[in-house]
């Protein structure tokens, strides 16, 4: 599916001026987007719900000092995955992130958790770890580079290029075991 | 045989593998086969469907929007009374500063302020209905009036001589603010029929 992201000069211009419908206007432009970069990175949709408000908060506050240098949805995504990366660092997501390693350890074909043997992409992918999951859609569907990853991550190039072939390692595992126990 | 490792897959993706693995990966089907898979899996992920938010947002963003900018001018209200308090003082202690033409007329701009703060908290937009348009107009106004009791308090401090003309010139500049802003609040108030 494509969601179209353009957004008139004016209306950015009107946000700047902290006109509430203009930037309502913004926030139903983006709402779709942001909230599923966001859950995609932290597969919980109250937490991805929680990135989308705060994002928007941010938005409105910062909007002025956006000066129009690129896409107005690359500024915005900024301020989203910063969010969602703040989530994984602070270590709300902890819990479920070994409840994930030691899924992925024992194998979907075991059936841990209740989760069926078969299993497609998108829950193999929601399976990963939130900070495999943030390193492959970042990367992969999102275009950021590893540089990229390892500044908003505040971790090295090496840990970023490691955590992406990790997560398709697993990803692979995941599939192929899925097949076999067709 | 020793086959890529997902590394050397990734590497060979983004065009930085070594030699080694791109001289195997072109010899061997097994790789070249998890290569392409590698391909359809990053492939398949951008074509996953768009998920859309269950609930509206909106309407808590605008929320916390709007208390943010009630409270933003409540700080100012304080502070533009904390203004007229320094100004007040200066006029009382050092009033070989202020010749008697400008005193009087910067008296009479500072009751015109006082009165107009008075009406304007009359018409204060809570739990009452406001525009965007309106927000807007009147978020420009206060940033506006910020600025001049921003100013007004930074000539009240510990400087040196204050020229009396420019606080008049001033003062009268917030009150044109500040007709503006109860214009607006007034205009909106009888909009919607309070």
């Amino acid at each position: 599916m494509t969601i179209s992201l353009a957004v008139p000069d004016i209306l950015v211009a009107r946000a700047k001026t902290g006109d509430l419908e203009a930037l309502e206007a913004l926030y139903r432009a983006f709402e779709t987007p942001v909230y599923n970069l966001a859950l995609r990175m932290l597969r919980q949709s109250e937490e991805a719900e929680d990135v989308l408000q705060e994002t928007f908060l941010e938005v409105v506050r910062s909007i002025k000092q956006y000066r129009g240098e690129g896409h107005l949805w690359g500024w915005v995504r900024q301020i989203a995955v910063s969010k969602a990366l703040m989530r994984i660092r602070s270590g709300q997501l902890r819990h479920t992130d070994e409840l994930h390693e030691e899924y992925v350890q024992a194998g979907p074909g075991l059936g841990v958790g209740g989760v069926p043997a078969r299993i497609d992409l998108e829950r193999a992918f929601e399976r990963l770890t939130p900070t495999s999951r943030a390193v492959v859609w970042l990367h992969d569907v999102e275009g950021y580079t590893h540089e990229e990853i390892a500044e908003r991550m505040e971790r090295t190039v090496s840990f970023s290029k490691s955590q992406l072939a990790r997560a398709h390692a697993r990803l692979r595992r995941l599939l192929a075991e899925g097949g076999e126990a067709q | 045989m020793m086959h890529c490792t997902m590394d050397d897959l990734l590497a060979l993706r983004a065009g930085e593998a070594s030699a080694w693995a791109r001289q195997h990966a072109e010899a061997c089907v097994t790789c070249r086969a998890e290569l392409e898979a590698l391909y359809q899996r990053v492939a398949q992920l951008k074509a996953l469907p768009v998920r859309r938010p269950p609930r509206d947002r909106w309407g808590v963003v605008r929320d916390a929007v709007v208390a943010e900018r009630r409270r933003r001018r409540e700080r100012w209200g304080v502070w533009s009374v904390a203004a007229a308090a320094v100004v007040a003082g200066l006029l009382v202690f050092r009033p070989f500063w202020t010749a008697p033409v400008a005193g009087a007329e910067l008296t009479r701009v500072k009751q015109q302020s006082a009165t107009l703060e008075q009406q304007l908290q009359r018409y204060e937009p809570e739990g009452r209905v406001t525009s965007g348009r309106e927000a807007a107009v009147a978020s420009a106004l206060e940033d506006r009036i910020a600025v001049i009791d921003g100013e007004l308090t930074r000539m009240g401090g510990p400087a040196p001589a204050v020229d009396p003309a420019e606080l008049v010139k001033l003062w009268q500049q917030r009150v044109d603010l500040m007709q503006q802003l109860v214009s607006v609040r007034v205009t909106r108030a009888s909009y919607v029929g309070l």
